[in-house]
């Protein structure tokens, strides 16, 4: 509306910056997607048949005890359970909006949000790890094969790169966790070890932590970083072939430059653009191994959760996730339309 | 005469396929001089586009080129372009400031990442002054000697804010900011509308004249040959088959190819009905040749016996006409 008034007016126009426009068009999409998303999540989790409670007194029935129709209804009506899965939701997102709370774990017997604080800061810190380890290896290496096209070097590592694609995540994890056993004679299993557990991260034990990170960031990060290395070199080979490229070596310009300033800010587009899926490959992707490595982060909570049906707080989870990888897609869609000046301009258009 | 700016000589590129030897360019020669504009006319395929790459030492990495390519530097030493390290400082040096290009396609010839200002202010940057005021003065002005209206604005914008003839005047700033000794226009205007095409030929001689530069003109159009150039070399698979002054060709077009050519050019005032001329076929693909002329397949005028067995040499028609053909004597003499 404000778009077509001016263009009407016909004078010289102050626009609004097409950069800070497109910012907050896309902090405003922020809200109904993260709304739509808990609808979905909710709706999911509820859809398998039976809840918590039928669950839990299937398996005392299964031990034997048995247990009272009209406990169960008491203890439905508690719950809220008896109640269709809509209203449950709305009372859930109530609840959230005034009073910061995200219902209760029947599985662990507590509130779900202290839950969640306790595991997030590490998942997000190893997350983040994960994530820097990914980009700052494989672009340099994508690049590099590329530029180094049908040598030794891009040989090898498309044959490393198919290899870390292909290899399962848990299997990656378990063979570096035996070949560590049999070089160091130690396990490496956990991020913590007890001491840590007692008395927290500090200078004296950074080391062993750092140390203990490493097979984590390996098994998680490989798959991801050796997908972002090839789709990296494909691109990088596809812009090296343009006309621009070119154009810009007959100016006189250098084989750096041409590299770093034109080829790589085309060829990086999907790469950023995965960001958040890569995000949510990790989120998931990481649970396995984190219960094959005994790691302290939400992954296993999650699978727990989920397992026994607990459904706050595997919702709370899904949304948090959720919540997370919105973020990041917000982002890395920034980071786009800074890289790339027709995304910029194409959203003034429309 | 003056020394030429750049001769060519003897130029040839070969590919190496897993088919065989793909030979695009054999042997070609030729001069440029100072001020003046040698048009290379050929069907697409001839080769004429690997040879302007050649001068400018950028083809592809399989392309093996032999032969010299002696440019005339403004410190009036001889180089050999050819046998300079391609991604060196050396040829760099001339890329841009010495020798630049006007290519085909202006769509895709910049960079859709940074502004029209930014890539013609990288030439200026290169070769005339890292100062920023002053290079972005020099951008400006030579953005609006080529008619860019409104230049400083237009020197913030993106490649795709400007119009099809826009940016081929953009690119012909770009390739004229460092006031080139030799400019290369590979099909400078096939992208534009006819209007606009004859607004960036004239730009070109304007700026010709006043630079006094030398311009290889590659085209397949002969209409813009005949507006253009001081003299004309027909390509034909990879060889030069006629040379001359414009005037020459035009007159007393002597290969069968370049007649054939002549001869497809629509004229106004040919009736409706009437056939458009086209030489019968194509131009082959320039691998594993066959002994002969190259034009013998799709020439009229072949004689079997003589055309098919060895390749033509270039013969004299007249004083600075040459054409590679056999028939030439027979029709020379009556």
């Amino acid at each position: 509306m404000a778009q077509s008034a001016t263009v009407r007016s016909g004078a010289p126009r102050r626009r609004m910056n097409p950069m800070l426009s497109y910012i907050l068009r896309r902090l405003v999409l922020f809200i109904p997607t993260v709304l739509i998303m808990s609808l979905l999540i909710f709706f999911i989790i509820q859809l398998p048949p039976g809840d918590y409670l039928t669950s839990y007194v299937a398996g005392l029935k299964a031990e034997g005890v048995m247990v009272d129709a009209s406990v169960i209804a008491r203890l439905e009506e508690q719950f809220g359970l008896d109640k269709p899965w809509y209203v449950q939701y709305l009372s859930w997102m109530w609840n959230i909006f005034t009073k910061f709370d995200f219902g209760y774990s029947f599985d662990l017997g507590k509130s779900v949000w202290p839950i969640i604080a306790d595991k997030l800061p590490m998942t997000l810190f190893v997350s983040l790890i994960i994530m820097l380890f990914q980009y700052l290896v494989s672009i340099p290496l994508g690049i590099y094969s590329a530029v180094k096209q049908y040598s030794v070097g891009d040989y090898a590592l498309t044959a490393l790169g198919f290899l870390g694609m292909a290899v399962p995540n848990f299997l990656f994890a378990i063979i570096l966790m035996y070949l560590t056993f049999i070089w160091t004679g130690t396990a490496w299993i956990g991020l913590f070890t007890k001491e840590m557990l007692q008395t927290g991260i500090h200078w004296n034990n950074l080391g062993e932590f750092l140390k203990r990170l490493l097979i984590p960031v390996l098994v998680i990060g490989t798959s991801g970083l050796c997908g972002t290395m090839r789709s990296m070199r494909a691109q990088m080979l596809d812009e090296q072939g343009r006309q621009y490229v070119l154009c810009a070596r007959a100016k006189g310009v250098s084989e750096r430059t041409i590299i770093w300033k034109y080829c790589l800010r085309a060829a990086i587009n999907p790469t950023v653009s995965g960001l958040s899926g890569s995000l949510a490959s990790i989120f998931s992707g990481s649970t396995i191994s984190a219960i094959v490595m005994n790691l302290e982060i939400i992954g296993p909570t999650l699978y727990e959760a989920l397992k026994a049906q607990d459904m706050y707080l595997a919702g709370t989870i899904l949304l948090v996730m959720g919540v997370l990888i919105v973020v990041g897609t917000l982002l890395s869609d920034i980071l786009l339309a800074w890289l790339d000046p027709r995304i910029r301009f194409s959203e003034r258009s429309e | 005469m003056p020394n030429p700016i750049v001769d060519v000589r003897d130029l040839c590129v070969n590919i190496k396929l897993d088919e065989g030897l793909l030979t695009p360019v054999r042997g070609v020669s030729f001069q440029i001089y100072p001020g003046q504009t040698l048009g290379l006319v050929g069907e697409s395929g001839c080769g004429k586009s690997l040879t302007s790459k050649a001068i400018l030492a950028i083809n592809e990495k399989k392309c093996h080129t032999t032969g010299q390519i002696l440019f005339e530097n403004k410190d009036g030493q001889v180089v050999d372009i050819n046998r300079l390290d391609p991604k060196g400082r050396e040829i760099r040096d001339i890329r841009g400031k010495q020798i630049s290009m006007i290519f085909q396609e202006p769509m895709v010839a910049f960079s859709p990442m940074y502004t029209i200002g930014n890539q013609i202010n990288e030439c200026t940057r290169l070769h005339i002054t890292r100062d920023k005021k002053e290079s972005r003065r020099i951008t400006l002005e030579m953005m609006k000697k080529v008619g860019i209206a409104n230049a400083e604005k237009r020197y913030d914008q993106y490649p795709h804010e400007f119009s099809g003839g826009m940016l081929q005047r953009a690119l012909i700033a770009m390739a004229l900011v460092c006031k080139p000794r030799l400019l290369i226009a590979d099909e400078p205007t096939t992208a534009l509308d006819v209007t606009i095409q004859a607004q960036i030929l004239e730009l070109m001689q304007e700026l010709q004249k006043e630079l006094n530069m030398a311009i290889l003109f590659i085209t397949h159009d002969l209409g813009t040959v005949a507006k253009m150039c001081d003299n004309v070399s027909v390509m034909y698979l990879g060889r030069i088959v006629e040379s001359g002054t414009a005037r020459q060709i035009y007159k007393n077009p002597s290969h069968p190819y370049t007649r054939g050519l002549m001869n497809s050019v629509h004229k106004i005032g040919t009736l409706k009905q009437e056939k458009l001329f086209s030489i019968e076929g194509t131009v082959p693909l320039a691998l594993n040749l066959k002994p002969g002329c190259g034009f013998c397949d799709r020439c009229d005028q072949r004689v079997a016996g003589v055309c098919d067995v060895a390749e033509p040499s270039a013969r004299p028609v007249e004083e600075g006409h040459m054409a590679a053909c056999h028939a030439l004597k027979e029709a020379t003499e009556a």
